[in-house]
């Protein structure tokens, strides 16, 4: 390879207690590529983009970004260098409106004497319009608390949000969860989109053959560690199937 | 019918409750009272009593608003009353109540730090601080108390710092207000009360958002702390004594304010002026006991049965304003 990778993940081992979450794990990602990350429940896909976002810290190996170490893993650290997760299973707070969820730690302010007040103009007009191309009902308003969403608006938010911040790198875990036909269908066209603005996409699913239409490489992991790692190419979605059975287990197909 | 337009209002609003509590028991201790309740003098010394209490209680807020919760403010008040008194007979009041604040400021720094650090429970840490910081207290004044004697305490600071009475109110209350009116827009229009309720709505996800969680739990203990011991100078420049027990179960009544206020417990929700209003309805329920001659130490019982049925109302209330 010529390029060097965006995101290089070298001898990963990722430890919660006594339990071996991540065993030796190797990746590269690059720029422009679509990657499918596929596993079964308590694969480790989730565990190893929780280190890419820098919620989690690595017990050894390391992790390289535009070629430099990643010393220190913190959420806060990964955004500000570009990094856009749509996580599963956190992200909203309910007890805030859709506009200061939306805006979360990066907050606009406009300064009064210096001091940062909330532009809540700006908060509510630009989440609410960003949130709308992904199927938040008219009749929401972004001061309503995400406590009140379905769990396909809530969906709806956490992707405006990724696709609004955009940098350099979205991860997206099971992002089509909870997503009406058509709503999926948007969510899969964007994330080719972005990967054609020459972004890095990371998109986490059980669905291997939903994924191998968009991807440009799969990476399939299995008990923490990762089994395979082929081109959309060379290897067909059937192919890669028959390696997660070899694992010892079936790929559930994603409920609906 | 109309009672139900007030249900979505009774939804948004967390502090409806204890409003309604406090009109009732106004209406109650005005008029069984015989006018020894309702007139100007008790209600400036209500008002009084309102003010030390909310500043504590809006400071318990705070962090109650993060999901953890301060138990060691009553010792705070102790500290900061003694570090006030101590100082205001020696330099000018102004700088007495700075090295107050600092006091408080350094006793939630030490809390915030180590539940930050150690991921204890807040609980446990300040129950532990509530008695270390008592115990000093005590010992530093060794069973005695510090008191100036009533020809120093005068001079316009002195007066400011809880000393003395403006527009027939005692300057404390005026405090209360300024500090309620910063506090209401740090927390609803400024970035740092946005994190500090993502933070007590789910500490997980603010973290993910990169949200400093540990930070913003520090300085909501340290605001905590400064608030405590501010009010605790404030009442020591009011009585000019202090000694070892001041704010002594205190921290039950702040946190007692909180939670009939409308505060969540949980974290994520409170409301300011709820708390605010708690501290009200506490001191009322207090003064109330006094000019009618009821024993003092009935006040604890009486308080307890009046959160407990105040809290079980609340709730009641709250689930009919879920109901369709």
């Amino acid at each position: 390879m010529t390029q060097q990778p965006l995101i290089q993940v070298k001898n990963l081992d990722l430890y919660f207690g006594a339990f071996h979450a991540l065993k030796n794990v190797s990746v590269d990602f690059n720029a422009g590529e679509l990657i499918g990350l596929v596993g079964d429940n308590g694969a480790g896909k989730t565990t190893l983009i929780r280190v890419l976002c820098g919620i989690h810290a690595p017990s050894k190996g390391e992790v390289f970004f535009d070629g430099k170490k990643v010393e220190k893993f913190h959420p806060k650290l990964a955004i500000d260098q570009g990094i856009e997760t749509i996580q599963q299973s956190v992200g909203l707070c309910d007890n805030l409106s859709i506009a200061r969820n939306f805006y979360l730690g990066r907050e606009p302010v406009k300064r009064i004497f210096g001091i940062p007040f909330l532009d809540f103009a700006k908060m509510r007009e630009k989440s609410s319009r960003v949130i709308r191309q992904f199927g938040l009902r008219e009749n929401v308003s972004a001061d309503d608390e995400v406590e009140r969403l379905s769990g396909g608006e809530r969906q709806s938010v956490k992707i405006g949000r990724a696709v609004e911040f955009k940098n350099r790198v979205v991860i997206m875990d099971e992002p089509t969860n909870h997503l009406s036909v058509r709503e999926r269908e948007h969510v899969n066209e964007l994330a080719v989109q972005l990967k054609e603005q020459g972004l890095l996409v990371i998109y986490i699913t059980h669905d291997i053959f939903q994924v191998h239409k968009l991807a440009d490489r799969i990476v399939i992991m299995e008990n923490g560690e990762k089994v395979a790692d082929a081109s959309t190419d060379s290897m067909s979605a059937e192919a890669l199937e028959d390696v997660i059975r070899q694992g010892g287990r079936v790929v559930e197909k994603e409920a609906v | 019918m109309a009672l139900s337009a007030a249900k979505p209002l009774i939804r948004r609003h967390t502090e409806i409750g204890i409003f309604l509590i406090g009109a009732i028991l106004i209406v109650i201790f005005a008029s069984t009272s015989d006018g020894r309740w309702a007139n100007l003098y008790n209600i400036g010394t209500i008002m009084q009593v309102t003010a030390t209490l909310g500043l504590m209680s809006l400071g318990v807020a705070i962090v109650i608003g993060t999901g953890e919760i301060d138990i060691s403010v009553g010792s705070t008040f102790g500290m900061g009353a003694l570090a006030h008194l101590w100082l205001a007979a020696r330099i000018d009041p102004v700088f007495a109540a700075l090295a107050a604040i600092a006091v408080g400021a350094a006793i939630g720094y030490v809390n915030g730090w180590l539940i930050t650090r150690t991921k204890t429970p807040s609980l446990i840490i300040t129950l532990g601080t509530l008695m270390i910081f008592r115990g000093i207290a005590i010992a530093l004044t060794d069973g005695f108390s510090f008191s100036i004697p009533y020809a120093e305490r005068n001079g316009w600071t002195y007066s400011l710092l809880g000393g003395g009475d403006f527009l027939g109110f005692n300057t404390a209350l005026f405090w209360l207000i300024a500090v309620f009116a910063v506090l209401i827009v740090v927390l609803k229009a400024m970035p740092f009360g946005n994190r500090l309720l993502a933070v007590g709505g789910s500490a997980d996800s603010a973290h993910s958002r990169g949200v400093r969680v540990d930070r913003i739990k520090l300085s909501a203990f340290v605001i905590c702390g400064m608030l405590a011991a501010f009010a605790g100078a404030l009442e020591a420049g009011k009585l000019g004594f202090a000694d070892g027990s001041m704010g002594r179960l205190m921290e039950l009544q702040a946190i007692a304010s909180c939670v009939l206020g409308g505060c969540l417990l949980a974290g994520g929700r409170i409301s300011l002026i709820g708390a605010l209003m708690g501290a009200f309805v506490l001191s009322s329920i207090q003064s109330y006991l006094v000019v009618t001659g009821v024993q003092p130490q009935w006040f604890i019982l009486i308080l307890g049965l009046i959160v407990v049925g105040a809290a079980y109302g609340d709730k009641s209330l709250r689930n009919w304003a879920i109901r369709k």
